[in-house]
């Protein structure tokens, strides 16, 4: 069985107790003595045992993006050696800091998803993950490292680009976002290439997808398709172990997952650098105990929508926030927008008054041409923009 | 193998183990390190009943110790060596691995197999441990220990006072002793040495232990580093 570290994930229930019981009392002595806020907060509290958790204080996104940068890390930021900025909620910026511990960690934690999925020390992993998830691309690059795989990190750009790539290196495995998976399978049906003339045998996708879509991806690409679910604010990859029955168990040696009404609530126990107690991740999940045939005794969990605002386009998460901003630098700046999406692409719906109706054709045309340009520069997605009436008021 | 859950005690009405939580699993050699008064004495001395606990539990292979005394602890299975040695210096040295191995049946084969272990010691076996140099008395008091037959052993600072060589030596020793199945708690002030022969480490200060982790990862951390291993003050360039 494909187990990178056999005493941690496979570790009965009663040990791994006693461990994050351990771990969640280091972790509140560090923060009472290292983070003014959780000393505040916490004051004297102590723990007996986990149940005891739901008494602390928790820490939401929002709290994280007011102590931006640096306010919430507990060690000095020269013990603080790698940074992963990311978007928190409403866009606004957060950053995750990483000790050397923490990159150890984390070199191990992907190491685990990565030998889950049947990679070995005599694969070629290559990673192609787009815009705005940079943080997973480090942390598979990590992991493929500590299994001693030949890693290629690569920008992904054009689909040709990354076919030849894949072609020339023979890699096989490619991690990437389905997004990026899809459009190169598609490619390859267009060109008519047989996908067995690639060397893949494992495509590892940043995120879940439907049993039916990792069917089509399977065939369109002739490798085994493997999820993986992390959480760019507290560490993606490394959250999660998605195991051969498919089944997402959480490293819950390093985390400790809480279901509050319907919310994954993550305690961070072994990181250095940015501890976190009881993080709302805005992100609907179920926990089960359930054992599974693959030996891990995390427990897993099944994600479900996120909470709050944040898109997945392309596999780029963006926020509504930034879409206005990108349209205040336009003569639509202000105006109410709706953004759908779907597999044929990105729609932007303005809605305009009839005073801009009544424009000519060519001043339309050139605001559709400038928000789309905006899009592309500040965002790196490719939208429709569609002009739209306000919704009519019913006639008085 | 033990496992501790919430430990609290003190002296007098000072408390100075906070609730901690920590665990040996079997054929492990863990380390607990601190700082000078952090309480690492006081909390060998609680697992090994010398010093009542306020609370808490302490389990061995299962088994809740906390009601009973130092002597049926032996039974279980578990021997402290402590700290100063505290050799009985006016007996002889084969009499005080007689009184290490008092509870156990099989004494005479243990101290045989301890005095394999440490030849000097069958040498003076008849000579009082008291005229026994530094490091020699150290040798006893593990000896001592390993007279009960211990499956957990409880070590106190080993290596205080003793010569850098003979620190060297000790530890290899250690190591030697997990691998014919002892689980070892280390308690030591000498971190580096300790975090060397150690599988995972602890990390005590005032009472809370305040990390948990594999002995390679904690030798990485910037704090154990500045803390306990006198690196760091040079890199502070602010």
């Amino acid at each position: 069985m494909n187990v990178f570290d056999r005493p941690y994930e496979t570790m009965p229930r009663a040990d791994r107790e006693q461990l994050q019981l351990e771990r969640l009392q280091a972790l509140l002595a560090r923060l009472r003595r290292n983070v003014r806020r959780y000393r505040e907060l916490l004051g004297e509290t102590r723990l007996a045992s986990l149940k005891d958790i739901t008494q602390l204080p928790m820490t939401t996104p929002e709290e994280l993006a007011d102590a931006f940068p640096y306010g919430m890390f507990a060690l000095p930021l020269r013990e603080v050696i790698r940074l992963h900025s990311t978007l928190g909620p409403a866009g606004r910026p957060l950053v995750i800091g990483h000790s050397a511990n923490d990159l150890a960690h984390w070199s191990r934690l992907a190491a685990r998803q990565l030998i889950a999925a049947g990679v070995t020390a005599h694969d070629v992993i290559q990673i192609s993950v787009g815009l705005g998830t940079l943080g997973s691309a480090a942390g598979f690059t990590l992991g493929a490292e500590r299994i001693e795989a030949s890693v290629i990190p690569e920008d992904p750009v054009h689909i040709d680009y990354q076919l030849a790539m894949l072609r020339n290196y023979r890699a096989t495995v490619l991690v990437t976002t389905p997004t990026n998976a899809h459009a190169i399978a598609r490619r390859l049906e267009q060109r008519r290439i047989d996908p067995q003339s690639l060397h893949l045998r494992v495509v590892l996708l940043t995120r879940p997808i439907p049993p039916a879509e990792r069917e089509t991806l399977s065939a369109g690409l002739f490798a085994s398709i493997r999820c993986h679910f992390g959480i760019p604010e507290i560490l993606d990859p490394g959250f999660s172990v998605e195991c051969s029955a498919g089944h997402f168990h959480v490293n819950e040696d390093e985390f400790l997952p809480e279901i509050v009404d319907g919310e994954l609530v993550v305690t961070t126990l072994a990181r250095e650098a940015l501890p976190l107690l009881r993080f709302r991740a805005r992100q609907a999940a179920e926990l089960s105990e359930e054992s599974c045939s693959c030996g891990r005794t995390g427990r897993i969990i099944r994600p479900g929508r996120r909470l709050d605002d944040r898109l997945l386009i392309n596999d780029i998460p963006l926020y509504a926030a930034q879409f206005a901003e990108a349209l205040a630098e336009t003569h639509a700046a202000g105006r109410s927008f709706r953004v759908e999406c779907d597999e044929r692409g990105v729609v932007v719906s303005v809605e305009v008054t009839d005073g801009l109706f009544h424009d000519t054709m060519r001043d339309l045309a050139e605001l559709k041409s400038r928000i789309q340009s905006e899009l592309h520069i500040r965002l790196g997605i490719d939208a429709a923009v569609r002009f739209v009436a306000p919704p009519s008021t019913p006639p008085s | 193998m033990l496992q501790v859950r919430n430990l609290r005690c003190g002296y007098g009405s000072l408390e100075v183990i906070r609730g901690i939580s920590f665990h040996v699993a079997a054929g492990e050699i863990v380390s607990l390190i601190g700082a000078n008064g952090a309480g690492k004495t006081t909390v060998l001395n609680a697992l090994a009943g010398l010093l009542p606990p306020w609370s808490g539990e302490v389990r061995l292979q299962g088994k809740d110790l906390s009601a009973h005394p130092p002597w049926r602890r032996v039974l279980h299975a578990m021997a402290l060596v402590p700290e100063g040695r505290q050799v009985f210096g006016d007996m002889t040295v084969m009499e005080n691995l007689l009184v290490g191995g008092y509870r156990n049946p099989q004494r005479r084969r243990a101290i045989d197999d301890s005095l394999k272990l440490f030849p000097r010691l069958r040498e003076r076996a008849h000579q009082a441990a008291g005229t026994l140099s530094g490091g020699e008395q150290q040798m006893l008091a593990l000896a001592r220990a390993l007279a009960a037959e211990p499956r957990l052993l409880l070590l106190d600072e080993p290596s205080m006072g003793l010569a850098p060589r003979l620190v060297g030596e000790l530890f290899r020793l250690i190591r030697r002793l997990r691998d014919r199945g002892v689980t070892i708690l280390l308690v030591e002030q000498n971190a580096v040495a300790a975090l060397q022969i150690s599988d995972r480490a602890y990390v005590l200060e005032t009472g809370d232990i305040v990390m948990e982790g594999l002995a390679p990862d904690l030798s990485n951390n910037a704090e154990v580093r500045r803390a306990y291993l006198g690196k760091g003050y040079k890199e502070v360039w602010e």
